[in-house]
């Protein structure tokens, strides 16, 4: 591998393994993944259930350590880092959207776009944090991006299963990522609705954006540049 | 802000549960408050009242003679005479003054009316002891003493039972069938402590001679004293003044000066100091904390539960970005808000009710309860620890959350 193709990286794995230990029960969930994320790629990842796609999610969004092998965020290793610091890289530099939205009921989307924002200390405010209203600009402005500015102080309760998913993804590009992860985005949504984060993340690639979506829908693999496909916590294809 | 917003959603949504909560923030530190200022003015009601019987005050009475001291055969009363007093007055070098009275319980008549009040003989030497003031007329003078006068001062509570506001001095009423000229109203006491026989405030003042003559003790001495008064002088201690004075009595009336039947003892100071003030202040004050502290459980519980409640919200925050401190202070401040809110309404609630008691008015006995700046600074330390420790447990637990649990909630 040559330096400019490391340093243009986001996400590198080498020969990452993962264990788990569920009810005295050892998972081999990953067996030694080799794979890496340039910018403005536009991956999907995909493979059955138990396959270990969801973990290797886990390890690109440092979610979770690897048990064994390297994984490189914009060149560097991850594995020295404290929680703090891995809270720090997420804030700054990761998008994520979930499966099941996972917006918090109680706040009305700006505010749940806001929430990364509330916890990033690059900011300029004191101890580097965001203004609220610096906060409430960018949110706004990331829900126009997903075109629910007019929705924004809806409570997702309100909202539609697409509108939720919209607003999960404005989230995810409110701290202006590096790369976005995101798990099953269409897995709780119709057709239709599904088409329409589809589109969203079309958009986004076009923009220059980096996109690693983890999936067993088809339509979804059709749509990205990349498919890689994992079965038994190893990748059996990618291109 | 956005974590006190939060609190107040969370108890909104615990309801009942919630309530209960507060509820014991509120009586625990309600009590604190309460009680401890209680604590303080019960202090000051014991101290004020000895302040009035006089600090420096000592007594002795006859009694009969202990099982242990010869002759324990003899039964009899011991019996203290008026001229054992003057003669114990001459030889005493420790007591600043001594003075003797005797009391008997009679019929008192003015008026169509008549009811039973203590009529006490009294001296003058007596008198400078007890310090009484006189609000109306004058006191019980040597004069009165020597000449055996039918002269009367009222206690405060007796004069208006039987005259109102209108004066006293100068009346006439009748003392088991005699007549006597009043010539005194004392001033309204109030609460003492330490006192023998009825509160001032109900004693009729008569001069001892006069008593003597007129209801003589039965028997071999008719000039029997009921207690011999003593002041202490500001020198001496109050055991050796009482000592010296029990050793001149016993000599008298031929008991062992130990003999603590025979010759029974009192003093203000001594009293005072038996009194264990501190330890009920202590008692009253431990107890409030620990309403206080247990009010704490309830917290502990709620938190305990939300935080198990919103590990998806909590898995989530920390997913995108939140430091595990992050979720640690907003655990923290969450309590903190639910802890205030509690505990500040107990305070509240706690200084409305000693303005409440303060505005009623109670017999002069009960300590009113008051506005303590250590019992608030206490009830705000326990709640702030109570704060710190049912916020920082369910705290501690939720920074533990996986936040990769955001990836695998739907299995």
């Amino acid at each position: 591998m040559g330096v400019g193709e490391a340093a243009n990286a986001i996400l590198d794995l080498e020969g990452v393994h993962k264990h788990y230990q569920t009810d005295r029960v050892d998972v081999h969930a990953l067996r030694g993944v080799d794979l890496r994320i340039a910018t403005g790629d536009y991956l999907s990842i995909m493979g059955p259930s138990g396959s270990g796609k969801t973990t290797m999610l886990e390890i690109l969004g440092l979610l979770s350590p690897a048990s064994a092998g390297t994984v490189r965020f914009q060149g560097r290793p991850t594995s020295g880092l404290d929680v703090t610091a891995l809270a720090h890289i997420r804030s700054q530099e990761i998008g994520f959207v979930f499966q099941a939205f996972n917006l918090l009921p109680r706040l009305s989307a700006v505010e749940n776009v806001e929430l990364p924002l509330v916890y990033q200390r690059s900011g300029g405010g004191p101890g580097g944090r965001r203004s609220r209203r610096d906060r409430k600009e960018r949110a706004i402005e990331a829900l126009r991006r997903v075109g629910l500015e007019s929705r924004a102080g809806h409570l997702p309760g309100e909202m539609s299963g697409g509108e939720r998913q919209r607003v999960a993804v404005a989230r995810a590009l409110v701290n202006d990522p590096a790369v976005i992860l995101a798990d099953e985005p269409t897995g709780n949504l119709d057709s239709k609705t599904g088409e329409e984060v589809l589109s969203l993340f079309d958009a986004l690639h076009e923009q220059g954006g980096t996109l690693v979506v983890v999936t067993h829908d088809e339509r979804v693999g059709a749509r990205a540049a990349r498919t890689v496909s994992v079965r038994d916590g190893v990748i059996e294809r990618d291109d | 802000m956005d974590s006190a917003r939060q609190a107040l959603r969370l108890l909104r949504a615990y309801g009942l549960r919630s309530v209960l909560t507060l509820f014991g923030l509120v009586w625990g530190t309600a009590s604190v408050v309460f009680l401890v200022g209680w604590g303080e003015s019960l202090e000051e009601v014991v101290d004020r009242g000895f302040e009035k019987a006089g600090r420096d005050l000592g007594q002795l009475s006859a009694g009969t003679i202990g099982e242990e001291f010869t002759p324990s055969t003899d039964r009899r009363q011991l019996l203290i005479s008026w001229q054992d007093v003057a003669a114990i007055r001459r030889q005493a070098r420790l007591a600043r003054a001594v003075g003797a009275e005797t009391r008997r319980y009679l019929p008192v008549t003015a008026g169509s009316l008549s009811f039973h009040r203590e009529v006490r003989g009294v001296e003058p030497e007596g008198l400078r002891i007890r310090a009484i003031p006189v609000a109306q007329g004058r006191t019980i003078r040597p004069g009165d003493v020597g000449e055996r006068r039918p002269v009367a001062v009222l206690g405060f509570e007796v004069a208006e039972d039987l005259y109102g506001a209108r004066p006293a001095v100068g009346r006439r009423l009748r003392i088991d069938g005699r007549f006597f000229e009043v010539v005194g109203r004392l001033e309204r006491m109030g609460a003492q402590f330490g006192q023998d026989g009825e509160p001032i405030d109900d004693q009729i003042w008569i001069p001892i001679t006069t008593h003597f003559a007129s209801w003589p003790t039965p028997g071999t001495e008719p000039n029997a004293v009921s207690t011999v008064l003593y002041r202490l002088s500001r020198s001496s201690a109050v055991d050796a003044t009482e000592d010296e004075l029990r050793r001149l009595l016993a000599e008298r009336l031929g008991v062992d000066p130990k003999d603590e039947e025979a010759i029974v003892g009192w003093s203000a100071s001594r009293t005072l100091a038996q009194i264990p003030l501190g330890e009920l202040r202590g008692i009253l004050a431990l107890l409030s904390v620990t309403t206080l502290a247990i009010s704490g459980i309830g917290v502990l519980n709620l938190m305990l539960d939300t935080v198990r409640q919103r590990r998806r919200e909590i898995g989530l925050r920390l997913a995108v970005g939140a430091r595990p401190l992050d979720v640690v202070v907003q655990f923290l401040i969450e309590t903190a808000t639910i802890v205030a809110l509690g505990g500040l309404l107990g305070i509240a609630i706690a200084l409305a009710l000693i303005l409440a008691f303060a505005a009623v008015d109670l017999p002069e006995i009960i300590p009113v309860p008051r506005v303590s700046v250590p019992a608030i600074a206490l009830a705000l330390g326990v709640m702030s620890a109570v704060g710190l420790i049912a916020g920082g447990i369910p705290a501690l637990r939720a920074a533990r959350v996986d936040p990769a649990s955001t990836l695998r909630s739907d299995g």
